[in-house]
């Protein structure tokens, strides 16, 4: 094998140059203003405060603090929520309509010895007196009362989606610079886009429970307002982006605009949309637990009521309830998505 | 019958992509345009159905002028091969020929995807011309050769019975013995249709077997026209002349990049 003399370089050939090099004065500077800007913020966001509670927890819990306000406060609510509320129990005297021969699923009546002290008005003594209750007793009660609360979250989380997908899909058609009728109604679209984006659906459930009352009206809508301005934005930047080779092809015969859509752009981003939509959808089912939190229906109003009352045990449930549904939602949809795309 | 008069287009940053151009194809011929890159083969065909709009001159289609107002029923007599072939890929096969209806389908049936029995049966009988298996009908375009997209896009091209058929490089990325079949199909399918073939293409001998007529351009300005017997060797070195100078400056930048490497790599 011939070894070829290693050419002299050419006249001209320049090697004065490097690639970027992103370790320099300016990227050092930037660096130490960075670190001034969070311990500046670290101080008025109690970050410090934060670690020295925390080391006290972690100190007490082997033992060596003598107290943590942390832990006091975890254990106590920790304490009440356990064992968590299944069931209920209902006074039969109070109860109306109950036939004995027919008890509800699972139920049933237990007969207990209530004792009662009470002041004899004679002879100002306290006095003992025992009388029997009945009791209906219904083993797994509360968790039904959650399973119906839980599954008008999903409803309203499911129609916050839907009418976020009605009200996108023209936002979104509008919103596409390619697709747009005019200047006009771009900038409508977009600014809609933006407008429903900026709200917060916990605030503007807020206001819509003002409107639309307690319930889950204010739910749905609040959702599908927020999301409607996501999915605007995503779907509209999906057709944007679309490969534009077949939308050539269908406007050099002359289809129209719609046409040109359905059948260019339509099939290429279907598959995002679904992707788009599930995550919505999967949010929303979050999301609507905790706009219950402001009376707008569904399992976190339950919550919010439980909690004010410092029913932990029944807290504690719902917690359970919320997990279980938030993994179930999670699998189901990776699930789809993997088929669709 | 398509006429050029005068067409020239000028880009927004200036440069020209057409100059004075002036060219009649008569009704039925198959006209290759051959050129180097850039002389402007692509934007002339697109000027045709208005996808370029140009900036003087005018163009007649069978005696109906193109004008804004008569492009709308002007594109539908235009169909148009692409070189990326510029099928939708996530649609089936029949779904990408029978767009090619869209323009005579109400919005309602495209929507639907309801097309009528006959539209159906061309469909069918266009990808039997064009030498298409049946079984792919309903597959994915995505899912297919280049070769068999690019049949697909002709199919998809004659389903409006065109009057003129643009084809844009139709054969540039596919390999010589495709390549011909393809162009074969594009030359019968005209004929049966008297339809008038525009095609631009860069492989010289292609366009000498398949062209009634070659079209030679270059910077903008036709340079050549007539039979593939008249364009000879020495016509053809003349249209390429000095055109390699793109692959000259890849050679010295090539050059360039070896010499600064060398010290380095001695240095490892």
């Amino acid at each position: 094998m011939d070894i070829k003399p290693i050419p002299v370089p050419a006249q001209g050939t320049t090697l004065d140059w490097q690639l970027d090099q992103p370790y320099r004065a300016k990227h050092l500077l930037l660096l130490l203003l960075v670190l001034a800007v969070l311990l500046f913020t670290g101080h008025r966001t109690e970050m410090d405060k934060m670690v020295v509670m925390t080391g006290q927890a972690v100190g007490n819990l082997v033992g060596l603090a003598d107290d943590s306000q942390v832990v006091r406060g975890l254990s106590r609510v920790g304490a009440s929520m356990w064992p968590p509320a299944f069931g209920t129990e209902e006074e039969v005297a109070r109860l109306t309509d109950l036939d004995r021969d027919q008890l509800p699923f699972l139920a049933k009546i237990e007969t207990r010895e209530k004792v009662e002290q009470h002041l004899n008005p004679d002879t100002l003594e306290m006095e003992t007196s025992s009388e029997k209750v009945e009791l209906l007793i219904k083993p797994l009660g509360y968790a039904w009362t959650v399973f119906i609360k839980m599954l008008e979250t999903i409803e309203i989380a499911i129609w916050g989606t839907l009418f976020s997908v009605v009200l996108s899909i023209p936002l979104a058609w509008f919103a596409a610079r390619n697709y747009t009728v005019n200047h006009f109604t771009y900038t409508l679209a977009r600014g809609t886009i933006s407008l429903l984006r900026s709200m917060p659906e916990l605030i503007v459930a807020l206001f819509l429970v003002l409107a639309y009352g307690f319930g889950p009206i204010a739910g749905v809508l609040a959702l599908g307002l927020h999301a409607a301005g996501f999915l605007g934005k995503f779907y509209a930047e999906d057709i944007e982006n679309a490969d534009k080779k077949p939308q050539e092809a269908l406007e050099a015969i002359g289809a129209g605009k719609l046409k040109t859509l359905w059948y260019g752009v339509m099939p290429q981003v279907v598959p995002q949309y679904i992707a788009y939509t599930l995550y919505i959808l999967d949010r929303n089912v979050r999301m609507a637990t905790v706009i219950g939190l402001v009376g707008a229906g569904g399992i976190g109003q339950e919550l919010k009521g439980r909690f004010d009352m410092f029913q932990y045990d029944h807290v504690a449930t719902i917690l359970i309830a919320i997990f279980i549904v938030v993994f179930l939602l999670d699998q189901f949809s990776a699930r789809l998505r993997a088929k669709l795309i | 019958m398509i006429e050029f008069q005068q067409i020239s287009k000028k880009w927004p940053d200036g440069t020209l992509a057409l100059s004075d151009v002036n060219v009649s194809i008569p009704k039925g011929q198959f006209c290759v345009i051959l050129g180097p890159s850039g002389a402007g083969k692509s934007t002339l065909l697109r000027t045709v159905n208005g996808l370029t709009q140009t900036t003087g001159g005018r163009i007649n289609i069978d005696g109906t002028e193109l004008t804004a107002a008569t492009a709308r029923t002007l594109r539908q007599r235009v169909a148009m091969i692409h070189q990326h072939f510029n099928l939708t890929l996530r649609m089936s096969v029949a779904a990408n020929v029978l767009a090619g209806l869209l323009p005579v389908v109400s919005t309602g049936r495209a929507i639907l995807g309801w097309f009528e029995p006959a539209h159906r049966a061309k469909a069918c009988a266009l990808l039997a011309r064009v030498g298409l298996d049946p079984k792919h009908l309903l597959r994915r375009a995505g899912e297919l050769s280049g070769g068999q997209q690019q049949r697909v896009g002709v199919a998809r091209a004659f389903m409006l019975d065109p009057e003129v058929v643009l084809a844009d490089e139709p054969v540039a990325s596919l390999d010589p013995k495709i390549s011909r079949e393809i162009l074969s199909l594009i030359r019968d399918a005209a004929r049966e249709r008297n339809a008038t073939v525009l095609c631009s293409l860069h492989q010289v001998d292609l366009a000498r077997e398949f062209g009634d007529r070659i079209v030679g351009m270059r910077d903008g300005k036709i340079v050549f026209d007539g039979t593939p017997a008249e364009f000879t060797d020495e016509r053809m070195e003349a249209l390429y002349q000095g055109a390699q100078w793109e692959d000259n400056a890849v050679a010295e930048a090539a050059d360039l990049y070896n010499d600064a490497l060398q010290p380095q790599l001695v240095a490892a």
